[in-house]
Formats: C-alpha cells, sequence, structure tokens
C-alpha cells in the first residue's frame, strides 16, 4: 500500500514505525508529555474510549462523516466520544468457532447441528467420551475466562455499562453468559490451559483440543502453526445463546488516530483516509495481512466467495460477514482496559469457588466494580431490581 | 597463616587450588560477556545454531554496519554521552558545593537543622516521587529533552553528605583562613583550593553515578519521546520488537553500549571500589 | 549573618532544586494518593477508597508473593557467594585480586537492557545454550523465561550474577577493615580457622552483612530493570514484583492516584521494616 500512497500523494514523506515494546504506554506518555506521538498511530478499538476523553486525539468527525455509512455503527461506537469521532476503523474481529474437520468426522459430529451453545456442549461431550477423554471441546484457562465472557455477553446483547457509564453488569444476559461458561468447566469438555501458551499452539497440530471460539484473525496463526493440516480445518458461526439468536460476536480490532499534537494534521489525514476509507485499501489489507475489513460496503467483493483450501473449501470469508451489522455495540468506558483485568480477577476466583451461584457472583462482581472504578449501579441492575421489588411486597 | 604448621608443598598445593577455583569462579561470571562479544560478529543465523559456536565462524562485521546503517546508534550513543557527562557535572557541582558549605561553615545558624533534613531525604525511594517528577517536567515543557535526564536525582542526598566528609577529612581550617588572609572570595577558595583536594572522591563519586546515568532505562523511557533523543538503553530495549527481533544488531549495539563502561570501570576500578566501600562502611 | 551568607548561597542552588523535584513531587504525591487521576483528564477526589482497595488488589497480593520469594530465592545465596568470594580474595598473598574482582564486578555496571539480550540468548528455549548443556547431559530442557514456573528461579539467577559482585565489593571492605590485632590475639589464645571465622570475623562483620540485608531487601522490592527488560512481569504475574507493578499503574495503566497511593504505602512500610531490623540488630549487638 506505501507505494500507491505515495504516489498519489508525492509531497508527504511517510515513515513507518510499528517496531518496539510498550506501545501503548509510550503512546499515552507522548499524550500526556504533549510531544512525540506519531502522527498516525494504531490502537485497539477496546482501547479508543479510554483515549479519546482526554481532549489529546484530533476530532475528526467533520472530515469522517462522508464514510459514516461505510462502517457498522457498532464499530463506530468504539470510534466516538460524545458524540465526536475520534478514530477511523481499520479492522474488526467477528466470531466464529474454528474446528477439526477430521476430529468431528472420527467421532461422527455433525457441525451443522450445532445451533446453540447447549448444542456445543452437548457435541463436546460427544467427543470426548468417544475420545475416551483425550479430546477436549475448548481451551478455557481459568486464568483468562474475561474473553468468552466479553465474547459471548457481547453476543448477547449484554453490558458491563449502561449508556452512562453505571455498572450494569449484573443481568439476566451475564446469567445466561456464566451459566454457558460454568458449563464448559463443570462438564469436563474445557482444557484449563493458558491461551498462547506452548501446549496452547501444539494443540493445533495435535488431537488435544478439537475447536477454538475466536475471532477471524485467529485463523492466521492456525495456519502459521499447523502449515500441515491444510484442509483438516473448518469454521462454523458462533452458536447462539438462544435458538435462532444471533450467530457472531466480536473481538479485537483496530483503528487509526491522529493525536492533536500533530503538526501535519492534513497530511495525517491524506493518509488515513487513503489507508482505511477505500475499498482497495480494505481489500488490500485483508489479502496481504489477513486484517478483516471493518468497512462493510466492500463484502460485495468476489473475494469474499472464493473457497478457502485451507479450511476444506469453506468460504469462510463470506461467514465471517454474516451479521457483522448486527453485532450489538458494546458501551465501553475510559477504565475499560481496568475493568477488564477485574473481570479477569472475578472470573478467576469465581473458578476456585467451583462456579457456583452465578447470581451471587454477579453481585458481588458488580459491588466490587463499583467500588474500584468510583461508578454507580445502573438502575437497571438486577440486585436494584430485586430491592425495588422486595420493598414493594413489604 | 597458619602456614608454618604444614609442609611447603601442601601449602602450595592449597594456593594452586584457591588460584583454580578463582579463576573458574571468574570465568563463569564473564561467560555472559564472552558470549555477548561473540555474538555480536556472528551472523543473524549463527547466533542460534545448534550446537552453538564458540567461536563465530567466520567473524563478520555485518551486524556493525547494519546497526549503524539502520537505527539510530550513532545520535543515541552521542546523546548518552552528553546527558551522562551533563548530569555527572551537575550533581558533582551541587554536592561539592553543598557539602562543602555544610563542613566549612560550622557557625552558620540552622546549619544542622538543614543537614539533618538532607539525612532524611536519603530515606524517600525514587518511586515516590516518579509522577510527580514527570508531570512538573511536563509542565515546564521540558520533556523529550537533555535537561529531563540530566537535572532531576543531580540534588543527590547522598552526594552531600558523602562530599561533606570528604571536606572534612581532606580540607583543614588553617588552610580556608590563610586563603581568606590572601584575600581569595569564597567561591575561590571553593573552586580554586577545595575542589583540588577533593578530586579523588569526586571521581569516585562521578563514576558511581556517571554509570547508574548511562544505565538509566526507565526514566529514560518515562521522558525521551522521539528517536532522536533516544540514549542507548533505550534504544536497544526498543530495538526488541514484539514480532521479530533483530538479534544481529541488538548484539552489536549492546556491545557498544558496554564497552565504555567496562574501560571507564578498569582505569578508575580503584575510586569506584572506593566508592562503593565508602557507601557501606560509613553509610 | 554576613558571614553566613555564602552558606546559604552554596546550598541554595542543591535545596533549589530539591524544592522543585523532590520536595514539591512529595507533597503532590502524597495529595494524589486521595485522587483518581490519569494525567490528563479531570482528577477526582476519593477520599480513603485507594487505601481500601489496596485490600483485595490481586496483582498487588501476587506482586508481595513475587517479591517475598525471589527475595528469598537470590538474597541467600547471594549474600552467602558474596561473602564465600570475599573471603577467597582477602587472603593476603594472592596475586591478580583486582583482576578476579573486577570480573565478579563487571556484571554491576552492564547496562540492564544488556544483561536482558544475553541472558535471553542463553535462556531461549529452543537454541539456548543452556538447555542444550541441559540436553546433552541428558536432562529435560527448561523453559525459562516462558513458564510461571521458571520465572522466577530464572531471575533469581540473574540478580545473583548481577549483584553478587557488588556485595563482595562491601564485605572485602569490611573485612580488610578488620585489625589483624584481632587475628593475632586469637592464634596466640590457640583458636584454629573456624574459631577465628566463628569468634572474630563473622560477629565484626554483622554489620556489613545488616548493611547488604537491608539493601537487597529494599533493592528486591524496588526490582525494576532487570524484571521490566527480562519478562515484564510475565508469563502471567508470575514475575511481577512491586517495582514493576508501581511502574505498571503509573505508567501503563496511568492510574495516577493509586500508584501514589501504592508508592506510598510501601515506602512506609519498607521504611518501618528497615528500622526493625536495624533495631533488632543493635540489641543483639549488646
Amino acid at each position: 500500500m506505501m507505494p500507491a500512497f505515495t504516489s498519489a500523494y508525492p509531497n508527504v514523506g511517510v515513515t513507518i514505525n510499528m517496531s518496539g515494546t510498550q506501545l501503548q504506554a509510550r503512546f499515552m506518555l507522548s499524550l500526556v508529555a504533549g510531544v512525540g506521538a506519531p502522527d498516525v498511530s494504531q490502537l485497539q478499538l477496546q482501547e479508543v474510549p479510554r483515549y479519546s476523553c482526554t481532549g489529546r486525539l484530533a476530532d475528526l468527525t467533520l472530515v469522517a462523516a462522508k464514510y459514516r455509512d461505510a462502517f457498522p455503527e457498532n464499530v463506530w461506537k468504539d470510534c466516538m466520544y460524545e458524540g465526536r469521532i475520534y478514530a477511523i476503523p481499520w479492522d474488526i474481529g467477528p466470531c466464529a468457532v474454528f474446528y477439526k474437520r477430521d476430529l468431528f468426522e472420527q467421532y461422527g459430529v455433525d457441525v451443522t447441528a450445532i445451533q446453540t451453545w447447549d448444542d456445543y456442549i452437548a457435541a463436546g461431550e460427544r467427543i470426548l467420551e468417544a475420545s475416551g477423554g483425550k479430546t477436549k471441546m475448548l481451551f478455557y484457562p481459568t486464568g483468562f475466562q474475561e474473553i468468552l465472557f466479553e465474547m459471548l455477553l457481547r453476543q448477547s446483547g449484554g453490558q458491563v455499562f449502561d449508556e452512562n457509564g453505571r455498572i450494569a453488569v449484573n443481568s439476566p444476559e451475564s446469567l445466561a453468559v456464566l451459566n454457558v461458561l460454568r458449563r464448559f468447566v463443570k462438564t469436563g469438555i474445557s482444557a484449563n490451559t493458558q491461551y498462547w501458551s506452548q501446549p496452547f499452539f501444539a494443540s493445533f497440530n495435535t488431537e488435544s483440543v478439537a475447536t477454538y471460539p475466536m475471532a477471524v484473525w485467529f485463523g492466521g496463526f492456525i495456519r502459521d502453526y499447523a502449515p500441515a493440516k491444510s484442509g483438516a480445518w473448518g469454521v462454523f458461526p458462533l452458536p447462539a445463546l438462544t435458538p435462532g439468536g444471533l450467530r457472531t460476536s466480536s473481538y479485537g480490532g483496530s483503528a487509526l488516530v491522529i493525536p492533536a499534537q500533530c503538526a501535519q494534521k492534513d497530511a495525517a489525514w491524506a493518509f488515513i483516509e487513503f489507508a482505511l476509507c477505500r475499498r482497495d485499501s480494505q481489500l488490500g489489507h485483508y489479502r496481504s495481512f489477513d486484517l478483516f475489513p471493518a468497512m462493510t460496503t466492500v463484502y460485495d467483493d468476489p473475494f469474499f466467495d472464493e473457497r478457502v483450501e485451507y479450511f476444506g473449501g469453506q468460504q469462510v470469508r463470506r461467514l465471517f460477514t454474516a451479521d457483522v451489522e448486527r453485532i450489538p455495540a458494546m458501551n465501553r468506558t475510559k477504565d475499560w482496559v481496568e475493568t477488564v483485568s477485574y473481570l479477569r480477577q472475578s472470573l478467576g476466583h469465581w473458578s476456585s469457588d467451583d462456579m457456583e451461584n452465578p447470581e451471587d457472583f454477579l453481585r458481588a462482581l458488580e459491588t466490587r466494580l463499583a467500588r474500584r472504578l468510583d461508578r454507580e449501579v445502573s438502575p437497571r441492575s438486577l440486585s436494584l431490581k430485586a430491592k425495588a421489588h422486595g420493598e414493594s411486597v413489604n | 597463616m597458619d602456614t608454618f604448621e604444614h609442609p611447603a608443598h601442601w601449602d602450595l598445593l592449597k594456593r594452586g587450588a584457591l588460584y583454580v577455583l578463582l579463576v573458574a569462579l571468574a570465568l563463569l561470571f564473564m561467560f555472559p560477556f564472552y558470549w555477548l562479544f561473540i555474538s555480536a560478529f556472528k551472523s543473524k543465523e549463527a547466533i542460534f545454531t545448534l550446537p552453538p559456536q564458540f567461536i563465530p565462524d567466520p567473524w563478520r562485521l555485518s551486524n556493525f554496519l547494519e546497526v549503524f546503517r539502520e537505527t539510530t546508534i550513532v545520535r543515541a550513543f552521542a546523546n548518552t554521552t552528553v546527558i551522562a557527562a551533563g548530569h555527572c557535572t551537575l550533581t558533582l557541582f551541587l554536592c561539592s558545593l553543598g557539602g562543602y558549605a555544610f563542613a566549612a561553615y560550622p557557625h552558620a545558624p540552622g546549619r544542622d537543622k538543614l543537614f539533618a533534613f538532607v539525612l532524611a531525604t536519603m530515606m524517600i525511594p525514587g518511586v515516590v516521587t516518579l509522577i510527580p517528577v514527570f508531570v512538573v517536567l511536563c509542565k515546564l515543557h521540558v520533556v523529550n529533552t537533555y535537561t529531563a535526564m540530566i537535572v532531576p536525582g543531580a540534588a543527590n542526598a547522598f552526594g552531600i553528605f558523602w562530599m561533606r566528609q570528604a571536606v572534612q577529612q581532606n580540607v583543614y581550617h588553617d588552610l580556608l583562613d590563610a586563603a581568606r588572609i590572601d584575600g581569595c572570595g569564597e567561591f575561590g577558595i571553593y573552586w580554586r583550593i577545595v575542589l583540588p583536594l577533593l578530586r579523588p572522591a569526586l571521581a569516585a563519586l562521578g563514576i558511581l553515578v556517571l554509570i547508574n546515568n548511562w544505565n538509566n532505562l526507565m526514566w529514560a523511557f518515562i521522558v525521551l519521546r522521539t528517536e532522536d533523543m533516544y540514549t542507548l538503553p533505550l534504544t536497544i530495549y526498543l530495538l526488541q520488537g514484539e514480532l521479530r527481533t533483530p538479534y544481529g544488531q541488538i548484539m552489536a549495539a549492546s556491545l557498544i553500549a558496554t564497552a565504555p563502561l567496562i574501560v571507564a570501570f578498569l582505569v578508575f576500578q580503584r575510586h569506584f571500589i572506593a566508592g562503593i566501600s565508602s557507601g557501606a562502611v560509613k553509610g | 549573618m554576613a558571614a553566613h551568607r555564602h552558606f546559604y548561597l552554596f546550598i541554595s542552588p542543591y535545596f533549589i532544586l530539591f524544592a522543585v523535584l523532590g520536595l514539591y513531587p512529595l507533597i503532590f504525591s502524597f495529595v494524589l494518593s486521595f485522587a483518581r487521576w490519569d494525567g490528563l483528564t479531570e482528577l477526582r477526589w476519593v477520599g480513603f477508597s485507594n487505601f481500601v482497595n489496596l485490600f483485595g488488589d490481586e496483582v498487588l497480593l501476587d506482586a508481595i508473593w513475587n517479591t517475598v520469594v525471589l527475595g528469598l530465592m537470590y538474597v541467600p545465596p547471594m549474600l552467602a557467594g558474596a561473602f564465600f568470594l570475599a573471603i577467597l580474595l582477602n587472603a593476603s598473598w594472592l596475586r591478580c585480586r583486582a583482576w578476579v574482582r573486577a570480573a565478579v564486578f563487571l556484571p554491576v555496571i552492564t547496562p540492564m537492557v544488556v544483561v536482558a539480550v544475553v541472558f535471553g540468548l542463553l535462556y531461549d528455549f529452543e537454541h539456548g545454550i543452556l538447555n542444550y548443556g541441559l540436553q546433552r547431559l541428558g536432562l529435560p530442557a527448561i523453559p525459562w523465561l516462558l513458564s510461571e514456573h521458571w520465572s522466577k528461579p530464572s531471575l533469581a539467577l540473574v540478580l545473583i550474577w548481577r549483584w553478587t559482585g557488588y556485595n563482595m565489593v562491601l564485605m572485602l571492605a569490611g573485612l580488610q577493615s578488620i585489625s589483624k590485632e584481632f587475628y593475632e590475639a586469637a592464634v596466640l589464645d590457640g583458636a584454629g580457622p573456624f574459631q577465628r571465622m566463628r569468634h572474630v570475623t563473622l560477629p565484626l562483620m554483622r554489620p556489613v552483612f545488616v548493611f547488604c540485608t537491608i539493601m537487597s531487601l529494599i533493592g528486591t522490592v524496588y526490582l525494576f530493570d532487570e524484571i521490566f527488560v527480562l519478562t515484564a512481569g510475565g508469563p502471567g504475574t508470575s514475575s511481577m514484583n512491586i517495582g514493576l507493578y508501581l511502574f505498571n499503574l503509573s505508567f501503563s495503566d496511568f492510574r495516577f492516584g493509586y500508584a501514589s497511593t501504592l508508592a506510598y504505602v510501601t515506602a512506609f512500610i519498607v521504611f518501618l521494616a528497615s528500622l526493625f531490623v536495624l533495631r533488632f540488630q543493635s540489641r543483639e549487638g549488646d
């Protein structure tokens, strides 16, 4: 893409600096200090709210207005603060289940029959039994439960915060999600092994785990670590929480921002516009770097209908485009990253308590988040409703 | 001590064993340096071959050429030198001037209280003030300048304490009085008479401060925001990309960053050891 | 008063600088510990809730645990090794003492980034020389920096390598400051080498031991560079200590208020602990 940009804008010099660790810390330090941030920076979608509320990012509302319809509303949600646009979506992470075709065939499990998470768990139990306990259904590490929690909560339309930033995690949606998660553990179909660890990557080539409910970008890892397994993998849509429910979710994705301190905002915007707001660029990122386009208007490209040999000739790209616009938006706050760390800790604790009483867990989580984040509890919270109900009865 | 209790050859054997032990331990401690040295001269592939190459085959300079061509190491070297020299000079000046004042003006009112205050500040760990110092530097608009690396920490309580002690031990009041009679100004006395007498103590404090500053990663990470300002440790740290680490370049850069320190240490070893030891015995 | 003008003049540069970059930050930081602030958006007062939140902060609990375990792993062997080396180097007839001392001391002055890079190579799981050696001996390879179980021992090894020389120099200075007369008197009383060690060297070295122990323990609490560059606290939080957690809270999470609270409380506890050790020591010494 770079040669294309420099030929289109010969006056703009571009240096690309993606190197180094601790990118977020360095970016925030530069924002606070008011010096040193690159003219264009890539941020994780979920982290954008933390920066957009600081007033240190350039307001892109006016220039980005004409691209409003090219990207789904649920993605814009992460890029906006108080009605203003501060980031332009790059890629998104629609979710599905990557599975090992050969194992499913071997144990006679029909993928198309898996419609809901209940079906998924039942299939997992069958595989576990048929393999003599050798093959688990999925990785569910007790130290990182927040990933699947967030994925399923978003799928169900539940929230951690309401629109006003109050704690809304104690909800029927959360309860439904927790009931799925606890059955991952109670039925014994999950492996308690850390993501991105050696056994995790090794499992791509072995029979230890059959499926991986993950975002689209995960497919690249599988191909890299199990090149010999071409054709043995497949993808099926995320099981729904209720019959007929939404069969996708979103996890991850990124956006580009311009810091307010940038001296050449026009050039920086020209770059972003060229890189993200053009059909060719978005498709190019997908073709070359496996970054799934946030721009939904490109989904009519024939590239999405190509059959992918690695995944057994399935039209996986098309599969991931399904219902992308219908994925519920998340209300994320500036302390979202901190919030996620509390989710992780609390869920970890719940595991050591054998994942009993999800209602109690949610109440405790709500109290904890309210105290730690110094936020109010949403009036929609189950605990407040219960109280109101109790009072009316008395 | 008990040489007369044993026959001479037994003693010789003991000494020989001790030498062997010491040499073995020294080699063990030196091994990572040896590994750093040879890795810098290996090709990228050879750094990771098994069995490991104990002698580069062939010796290559390509890592050095690459690190000069593709990274800002030269600039970083210059930055580090300016910063370390500036910080060292400022620290020595402030501490020797203050230390001299505390030692040479015994009758100044409030002197003992002020000195006790200085000693008390030695107890404060740096992390407590990390955030506010950063905020202050932001307010003063000196983040990402040499000033941000040179000035913080130059008001060093330990340095004052040490210099005061050095003045007490090496400078006699008679000498100062004689200079005053000769019409030498107060600052002139400090500059022309006291400072030369403090040379060994200054060397010891200076080399300590210099090496600490040269190696400082945390503060550089916080206040140096653009590549043209990076120091050597920060440059090397950030070369470790998250995806692909250019190990050859890193090894070469590491050698370049470490060599001056090793030379400085070997040259000033006596002062350095004296400095470290005095910290323990007196402090 | 005029005669003392120079005193105030000469100490003023130091005190002015200290006021701006020492005293003011100290007060600022104390005030911050009652607030929630990220350095950019509006500061919010939260009373004592930062202090309350210290209890039940699980990462902090991990950090404390790791600090203690790491300290126990490396401080005793390091101090024992340093003392052993100091005794060896103290032999009066020894030649080339400076060279051995330099060899053991060089790690102290090496930039920690460089140490991390080199140990990163040595510790490499598949291509590192340590695992190569282990496998040649028929032992299994160790996932040094990759596993939650090994991250602390791996760090401890680096810390021992890095800081033994420093403590050795201190102990050597201590040994050399012991007057020969004590030993001569002991020999006259018929004391053998072990008795001399027990009744002369060890008691007289006590202050040096205490100093080294306190410095090492404080060092473990605030340890930063070593962990930041080698493991960044991972895998998970298995090698996160208080120093790194403070840094992360400050400059990764930008929770300036909470970080200040933790910094203050930690400094206070470390101060009390040091006082306690010193008290204990001086009473024992009587």
